[in-house]
C-alpha cells in the first residue's frame, strides 16, 4: 500500500491536511490561542492526518470498497433517504456507539471494547481541540475562583473552581484513562490465556496497539499524580514520556491496528447495502434452490471479480459464482465424482 | 404398580432428555487441564482411544490419542462430543424414590438400599428367588460384567439374569461356538491390510463404526476388492466394488448360494477343509439345489454379481469376511453366521496372515461383556452355566457348593414376556433401556407396569427407569477403572477420570452395598476394580476366554492385550487359528449345514412391505447418553422412513410427508424421505427414539430360535399416507418423545 | 510471541470420495481454540435423494486468495505458511463478499456478531506442530495431513493435485485434492 506514490491519494491527503492547518490557524485566532508547548503534538497530528487520509483515499480505489463505498451513499441520498438515514443513524448508534456486535461476541468483550474505544474517542475529543488552540481557559478577570472557557475565542462558559464541573472537567482526561486501562487489561489476559488468540497473534498488530494505549494512560494519569501528590518533582519525565508515547501513536495510526476506527463506519453502508438487497430479488442457487442473498449482491461480486481480473464463466455461459456455497461445495464434489468415475474406479 | 408416576412429559421436563452444548468459547479450562487421562470412548466395540480433559473433576473437552494403535485419534461423531455425556444437566446427582403422582423425590442411600433389599427379601420368599430378575448391559466394563454376574448368581440368588447383549451379538457367538468353539473375531483388523478381497455383510461401517473405514481403506488403497452386502447403499457401500443389495431375511440364501458357486468352480481348499475341518459335505448338501437363478428369485440380488462375488471370492489369495447385527438380528441368525463361516472355511482362508473372519461387535464391551457370565447360560470365561465341570470350577473359585449355583434362566426378551405373565414380579436393572431397546415394546411397557418392584441402577433417568420404585444413581464410563475388550478380542484399559458427582456412586460400591445388604458380604470384599479383575482372571483361567495371564499393568505396557493369555509371560493372542487347534468336539472347525427357511414374518397382501431397523452414526443404541449430546441430536434429530421412489409413487408419498407404517403390533408416524438408496421392497427407520418416534414398538418379538436374538431386521407392514407434511424436526423434538 | 513450529513438510490432502459423511470433522473443528465451538468445515449431502455421496470442504488456502481480493475491508490476510486466516476482528464489516466470491464455498458470515470466520487449518495445533482437528480425527482419510511421501506410500492409485478450473479460472491452492493417476487438475465446469 505505501510501497508506489499514489498521486491520487497523496492530494487527497494533502488537501485535507492543509485543510487542518487552517482550521487550526482560524480556530486558534491566528494563533493566539495556541499553547507553544503543545506544538509537538500538533505535528503529530498534522501527520496522522496525511497518513489516514492517503491511506483511506488507497483504500477506497480497491474495486471492492469502492463499490460499497459509492453504493453506499447512492442508496442514502436515494428515494428512500428518510428510511436509510434513519437506518443508518440506528445502526451507527447501536452498532459503532454501542458496539452491540461486540458484545454478541461476548459481553466481557463488548463491555470491554466499549470502555477501551470510548477512553480513546473521549481522550482525543478533548485533546485534540486544545491542542489546535480552539479551546483555552483562562481565569476570568478579577477573579480569582472562577474560570473561563472559551471555544474557538468565544467564551462559553463560566465556573467556579473548586467546583464538581471544575473538577470533572480538569480530570476528564484522567477518566478516560482509567476507562482505557481496565478495557485493555481484559484484552491482555485475553491474549495471554485463549489459547485461540495465542496461536494466531502478532505483535504489531495485537499487543503493540494494546501496549502503547497503556502507556499513554499510565504516564498521562502521572502527570496529574505528579502535581498532586509530587509537587511536579516528575514534571519533565512525565511530559516527555507521555508525549513521546502520544506521538508514537499518531504517527503509528494510519499503518496499525486503529486504522480500523476509520473503517468501521463502512459497515453503515454495508447496512444499507443489505437492507436494499432484501427488498429487491434474491439469488437462488440453481443447486440448492434456496436463495442465499440478494441478487444485487451476486452481481455486484462478479462486476467486482470482473475487475480484479477474475474470470468464472463456464462452458454453459453461465458462471460458478451463481451457486450459493454449499451449490459450489457440491459441484466440486461432483466434479471429483466425474473424474474419479472417468478413471474407472470410485476409490483410489 | 410401576406405572409412571406422573405424566411422562412432567418427567421428561425434570430429568430430561435435556441437550447438552459446550459453553460458545468451550468449557473453561479445557486449555490448561488438570488432567489428561487417556482412556477409551464409551460408545461402540472399536473402543477407540481418546484423552480425556479434565479440571476441578469434571470433564471439559478431549484431545485424539494418537498414539493408541488401533485407531491412532482418528474418531467418529459420538467420540469427539462423548465428554459431554459428563457435566451434564440431566445427571442423577441422588437417590430417587418414586412419589405417586410427583415423579420422583431424592432419598438417602440408607433408606434407598434398605427398601431395595426389603422389596428383594419380600418377593424371593413370597414367590421364589428367581421372581426376582436382573438385565445388565454391555456398556459395563469386564469387571463390572463379571461382578453382575456374581451378584445376581451368589447375592440375588436368580437364574433370571440377562443382558442387552443379548440384542446385539448373540448370534455372532452361537454361530462362532458352533463353528470354531470359541467366541472372537479371529483376527485383529491390521490384517485387513493386504486381504485381498474384503466382504462386509449386513454391517453399515460407515455409520456404525467408522473409526474401522481406515482399516478397510487401508485393504483397498493395497487393492483390495470389496464387497458390500446391505439392503441399502450405505456410505461405505457407495464406492464399493460390489454392492449386493440383498432383501431382508434372506441372508443365508445368498451365502448358500455363493458356496455352491465355489463348489461348482472348484474354488476350495480340499486340503484345509479335509485336514482341519469336518461337516462339510453335509453343508454342500445344503446348498446343492441354491442355483443362482434361484438365489437371484429369492434374496432380489441379480445373479451376475452373485456369481461375480463368489468369483472374487474364490480367487482371492487372502480375504476377510466382517458381519454384523444385519445378518444377526434375525431368527436365522446363527444360521446366516455359519453360513458365512462356511465360506471362509472353504477357501480355508482363516488362521493365516491377512486371512480372517469376524462379528463387528457392537457394543463398548460387547466382546467382554458376553465372556465373564451376565449372560443367563453363562458363567466366566465363556464357560457354560449348564456344563458340571464349568459349574464345579466356578463355584470353587466362588467358595460356595456347586449346587448353590443357579442354573440357565431366561433371555432377556423372554424375561419381559414372563414379567408380563406375572411370573417374574422384581426387577434390577443396570445399563439397559429396554422400552427402547427391545422389540414389541407395548409389551415390554405393558411388564413393566406389572413389576411389583423395580429399581433401576443408571446414570441418567432413561424411559424403563423412569417405571422404577427405586433410581440408583451409577457412574459413567470415566468415573471407574477398569478393562474393555474391544471386537477385536483386545483388552484395554478404561481410566476413571473423574469421581462419580454429588451423591452418584460408582456402579461397583452400589453393586458390593447391596450384596453387603443381603448378607453375601464376604463373597464381594473386593478393595478396587484390579481386585475384581484379579478374581476374573482366576476365573477365566481354563474356558475359552481365557484372561489369566492378563494384568493391568500389561495392558498398560503393551496398549491391550489379546485373550487367550493363559499365563503371565504369554503376550496375548492377536490372530487365532494359527496353531490349527480348534476347541471343538473333535478339535476342527465345524462347517454347518443350512438349509433355507423363512423369517418370523413374511409379506403378504395385509402387510406386504419390509420394515428393516438399524441406527444412524449420530447415535449410539437406546439413547441414553446420544440423545442427551446437544451437537448429535441435531445432526439427525429424529427418525425417517427411508422409501425407494418407485414404492413412494406406488402409495402416493412425498418426501417429507408423515406416513403411518403399521405393523401386527401396532402404528407409528415418521416423516418419509424418499431415496433410491434403498430397496423397492423395503423400508428403514432407525431405532434410537423413545416413544411416539420408536420404531420399536412395531418391530417384532420374534426370537432366534438358538441364540434368542429378537428379529429387528425383518418386520412386515403398510403404509399408509397420511396427507400431512411433517412439521420440523425441532418442533417434533423427537428425542424426548413422550 | 509468535512461536511457531509449523512443519512445512506436512501437507493437507482431501478426498471427497472417502468421506463417509459421518461429521466427526466437524464437530472436532468446533473443538479447535481459534473459532470458539464453531465449524469451519463444512460436511453436506450432494443429492442424497439419489445417493449417500457428501462433500467435504475445509479451506484450500488459495495462493491468491478470491476471498482476500474481494474484501473491501482488507480484512483477510495470508501467512508465511501460505495459511489463508479468518478475518480479522477489528476490520471485518461483514458484507459477506468472500462468501459469494470463494470457488470453493469456504467462508461463512455470522450476521449477529458481524464476522466472517473461515477456516484456518487448525492454527492453533498446526502452528505448534501438530495435525489440524478435522484431519487427526477424520476415520476414513476423506481428510489427511502428513507429508507427501507417506501419501504417497500409502495411496499409489492417486495423485495430489492442488490446480482447479472453475469455467475459465485458474485457482492454485496449499490444500490438496487426491485424484486418479495422472491428472494435473480438477475441473468444475
Amino acid at each position: 500500500m505505501f510501497t508506489t506514490l499514489n498521486w491520487r491519494a497523496l492530494r487527497w491527503a494533502t488537501c485535507w491536511t492543509m485543510l487542518l492547518l487552517l482550521a487550526v490557524v482560524v480556530g486558534s485566532r491566528s494563533l493566539q490561542n495556541f499553547d507553544g508547548a503543545l506544538v509537538a503534538y500538533l505535528f503529530g497530528t498534522l501527520f496522522a492526518t496525511f497518513g489516514i487520509v492517503y491511506r483511506y483515499a488507497v483504500w477506497l480505489q480497491r474495486p471492492a470498497t469502492q463499490l460499497y463505498w459509492r453504493r453506499g451513499w447512492q442508496l442514502l441520498f436515494s428515494r428512500r433517504f428518510a428510511r436509510y438515514a434513519r437506518a443508518v443513524a440506528t445502526r451507527a448508534a447501536v452498532d459503532v456507539g454501542g458496539q452491540a456486535f461486540i458484545f454478541r461476541r461476548s459481553r466481557a468483550r463488548g463491555i470491554a471494547h466499549v470502555l477501551l474505544a470510548w477512553g480513546c474517542l473521549s481522550a482525543f475529543a478533548i485533546t485534540l481541540p486544545l491542542t489546535f488552540g480552539w479551546i483555552h481557559f483562562t481565569l476570568q478577570a478579577g477573579s480569582t475562583t472562577l474560570y473561563e472557557a472559551h471555544v474557538f475565542g468565544f467564551r462559553v462558559l463560566t465556573f467556579p473552581h473548586g467546583g464538581l464541573l471544575a473538577f470533572n472537567l480538569f480530570h476528564a482526561l484522567n477518566w478516560s484513562s482509567l476507562m482505557v486501562i481496565a478495557g485493555a487489561a481484559y484484552f491482555i489476559r485475553r491474549r495471554v490465556t485463549d489459547a485461540g488468540q495465542i496461536a494466531t497473534q502478532a505483535f504489531e498488530m495485537d499487543w503493540l496497539p494494546l501496549v502503547l494505549l497503556v502507556l499513554i494512560s499510565v504516564t498521562g494519569l502521572g502527570l496529574t499524580w505528579d502535581y498532586e501528590f509530587m509537587q511536579g518533582r516528575a514534571h519533565a519525565f512525565m511530559g516527555i514520556t507521555h508525549a513521546i508515547t502520544v506521538i508514537l501513536l499518531l504517527v503509528w495510526l494510519p499503518f496499525g491496528k486503529f486504522f480500523h476506527v476509520f473503517q468501521r463506519p463502512a459497515q453503515l453502508g454495508v447496512a444499507l447495502y443489505q437492507l436494499e438487497g432484501a427488498a429487491g430479488p434474491q439469488a437462488v442457487c440453481p443447486h440448492t434452490g434456496e436463495p442465499f442473498t440478494s441478487a444485487m449482491h451476486v452481481a455486484d461480486v462478479k462486476q467486482v471479480a470482473t475487475e480484479i481480473g477474475l474470470d468464472f464463466t463456464l462452458a454453459s455461459g453461465g458462471s460458478h459464482l451463481d451457486l450459493s456455497p454449499q451449490g459450489k461445495r457440491a459441484a466440486l464434489a461432483r466434479a471429483h465424482l466425474a473424474a474419479r468415475t472417468r478413471s474407472g474406479r470410485l476409490f483410489g | 404398580m410401576s406405572r409412571l408416576p406422573v405424566a411422562a412429559e412432567q418427567l421428561i421436563a425434570e430429568f430430561g432428555p435435556h441437550l447438552n452444548y459446550p459453553p460458545r468459547e468451550g468449557f473453561p479450562g479445557r486449555d490448561q487441564p488438570d488432567a489428561v487421562v487417556p482412556t477409551h470412548c464409551c460408545f461402540c466395540g472399536m473402543q477407540c482411544g481418546i484423552k480425556l480433559l479434565v479440571k476441578d473433576n469434571r470433564v471439559v473437552g478431549f484431545d485424539p490419542w494418537e498414539e493408541f494403535p488401533f485407531n491412532e485419534g482418528r474418531l467418529c461423531p459420538k467420540g469427539v462430543q462423548r465428554y459431554l455425556q459428563n457435566n451434564h444437566p440431566d445427571r442423577l446427582l441422588h437417590p430417587l424414590a418414586r412419589v405417586e403422582g410427583r415423579g420422583f423425590a431424592p432419598a438417602s442411600w440408607d433408606d434407598a438400599l434398605d427398601r431395595v433389599v426389603g422389596e428383594i427379601r419380600r418377593i424371593q420368599s413370597a414367590h421364589g428367588r428367581d421372581a426376582f430378575a436382573m438385565l445388565s448391559g454391555v456398556s459395563l466394563t469386564n469387571e463390572k460384567s463379571y461382578l453382575v454376574g456374581k451378584f445376581a448368581r451368589l447375592a440375588l440368588k436368580t437364574r433370571n439374569l440377562d443382558y442387552n447383549g443379548r440384542l446385539c451379538m448373540v448370534s455372532a457367538g452361537a454361530g462362532n461356538k458352533k463353528a470354531f468353539g470359541l467366541d472372537r473375531a479371529s483376527n485383529t483388523y491390521a490384517d485387513l491390510e493386504r486381504a485381498d478381497v474384503v466382504m462386509i455383510c449386513g454391517t453399515n461401517v460407515s455409520e456404525t463404526f467408522p473409526t474401522l473405514t481406515h482399516w478397510i481403506w487401508r485393504a483397498r488403497d493395497a487393492g483390495a476388492k470389496l464387497i458390500v452386502v446391505d439392503p441399502r447403499m450405505t456410505p461405505i457401500a457407495r464406492t464399493a466394488d460390489l454392492h449386493l443389495p440383498v432383501r431382508p431375511g434372506r441372508d443365508s440364501a445368498l451365502y448358500g448360494a455363493i458356496l455352491r458357486e465355489l463348489i461348482v468352480h472348484d474354488w476350495l481348499d480340499h486340503d484345509f477343509i479335509a485336514h482341519h475341518t469336518s461337516g462339510f459335505d453335509a453343508a454342500a448338501a445344503a446348498v446343492e439345489s441354491f442355483s443362482l437363478p434361484w438365489a437371484e428369485e429369492v434374496t432380489g440380488v441379480p445373479a451376475a454379481q452373485i456369481a461375480q462375488a463368489a468369483e472374487w471370492w474364490g480367487r482371492a489369495a487372502t480375504s476377510f469376511l466382517l458381519h454384523a447385527r444385519g445378518i444377526e438380528h434375525h431368527t436365522k441368525g446363527v444360521d446366516n453366521v455359519v453360513s458365512c463361516i462356511n465360506l471362509v472355511l472353504a477357501t480355508g482362508r482363516i488362521g493365516k496372515p491377512y486371512c480372517g473372519y469376524g462379528t463387528i461387535t457392537g457394543q463398548g464391551n460387547g466382546q467382554g461383556g458376553r465372556e465373564h457370565g451376565h449372560k443367563c447360560d453363562q458363567l466366566p470365561g465363556n464357560r457354560d452355566i449348564e456344563n458340571p465341570q464349568h459349574r464345579a470350577y466356578i463355584a470353587g473359585v466362588w467358595g460356595i457348593p456347586e449346587p448353590e449355583l443357579p442354573g440357565k434362566g431366561l433371555t432377556a426378551y423372554e424375561i419381559l414376556e414372563a414379567i408380563h405373565r406375572g411370573e417374574i414380579r422384581g426387577l434390577v436393572s443396570i445399563c439397559f433401556n429396554p422400552l427402547v431397546s427391545l422389540p414389541n415394546s407395548e409389551m415390554v411397557r405393558e411388564a413393566l407396569e406389572k413389576l411389583e418392584f423395580y429399581v433401576a441402577i443408571d446414570f441418567f433417568l432413561n424411559e424403563t427407569a423412569r417405571h422404577a420404585d427405586i433410581v440408583l444413581p451409577g457412574s459413567l464410563h470415566e468415573e471407574e477403572e477398569g478393562t474393555v475388550t474391544t471386537a477385536e478380542g483386545r483388552v484395554t484399559r478404561v481410566r476413571a477420570a473423574v469421581t462419580p458427582p454429588g451423591e452418584a456412586r460408582t456402579d461397583t460400591a452400589i453393586l458390593l452395598d447391596l450384596a453387603r445388604r443381603l448378607g453375601a458380604g464376604d463373597k464381594f470384599a473386593f478393595a478396587t476394580s484390579e481386585d475384581i479383575f484379579n478374581e476374573l482372571r482366576v476365573a477365566s483361567r481354563g474356558g475359552t476366554a481365557d484372561y489369566y495371564g492378563i494384568t493391568y499393568e500389561k495392558i498398560e505396557r503393551q496398549m491391550g492385550v489379546f485373550w487367550p493369555c493363559p499365563d503371565l509371560d504369554h503376550p496375548g493372542t492377536p490372530r487365532l487359528w494359527e496353531d490349527r487347534k480348534w476347541p471343538t468336539n473333535d478339535g476342527k472347525a465345524h462347517f454347518n449345514a443350512v438349509p433355507f427357511r423363512g423369517s418370523g414374518e413374511v409379506p403378504d397382501p395385509e402387510f406386504p412391505i419390509i420394515l428393516t431397523t438399524g441406527r444412524v452414526v449420530s447415535q449410539y443404541l437406546s439413547g441414553t447418553q446420544t440423545r442427551r449430546i446437544g451437537k448429535l441430536v441435531d445432526q439427525y434429530p429424529e427418525p425417517l422412513l427411508e422409501i425407494h421412489p418407485v414404492l413412494a409413487a406406488r402409495l402416493g408419498i412425498r418426501d417429507r410427508e408423515l406416513v403411518r407404517v403399521v405393523t401386527r403390533r401396532g402404528s407409528a408416524e415418521f416423516p418419509a424421505q424418499v431415496v433410491t438408496t434403498i430397496r423397492e421392497d423395503t423400508v428403514f427407520v432407525p431405532y434410537h427414539w423413545p416413544g411416539r418416534k420408536s420404531i420399536n414398538r412395531l418391530t417384532s418379538g420374534h426370537l432366534d430360535p438358538v441364540s434368542k436374538i429378537p428379529e429387528f431386521k425383518v418386520s412386515t407392514c403398510r403404509l399408509e399416507p397420511t396427507g400431512r407434511t411433517a412439521p420440523s424436526a425441532r418442533e417434533t423434538a423427537a428425542h424426548a418423545s413422550a | 510471541m509468535q512461536t511457531t513450529t509449523f512443519k512445512t513438510d506436512e501437507e493437507f490432502f482431501v478426498d471427497p470420495q472417502r468421506c463417509i459423511g459421518c461429521h466427526a470433522c466437524e464437530m472436532a473443528c468446533a473443538e479447535c481454540e481459534t473459532n470458539g465451538q464453531l465449524p469451519m468445515i463444512s460436511v453436506d449431502y450432494v443429492s442424497r435423494a439419489d445417493s449417500p455421496q457428501t462433500s467435504v470442504q475445509v479451506c484450500m488456502h488459495c495462493e491468491d486468495p478470491v476471498c482476500a481480493r474481494v474484501c473491501p475491508a482488507d480484512a483477510i490476510q495470508k501467512d508465511e505458511f501460505g495459511i489463508v486466516h479468518s478475518a480479522t476482528t477489528a476490520r471485518c464489516i461483514a458484507c459477506a463478499n468472500c462468501v459469494i466470491a470463494c470457488p470453493f464455498g469456504v467462508p461463512k458470515k455470522f450476521e449477529p456478531t458481524k464476522l466472517m470466520m473461515k477456516c484456518n487449518m487448525c492454527y492453533d495445533r498446526t502452528s505448534a506442530g501438530r495435525k489440524p482437528m478435522c484431519a487427526t480425527v477424520c476415520p476414513s482419510g476423506a481428510l489427511f495431513y502428513g507429508t507427501r511421501a507417506q501419501l504417497a506410500a500409502q495411496r499409489p492409485a492417486s495423485v495430489a493435485v492442488n490446480v482447479f478450473r472453475f469455467g475459465r479460472e485458474t485457482v492454485r491452492t496449499k490444500v490438496n485434492v487426491m485424484m486418479p493417476a495422472g491428472a494435473t487438475e480438477l475441473i468444475v465446469d
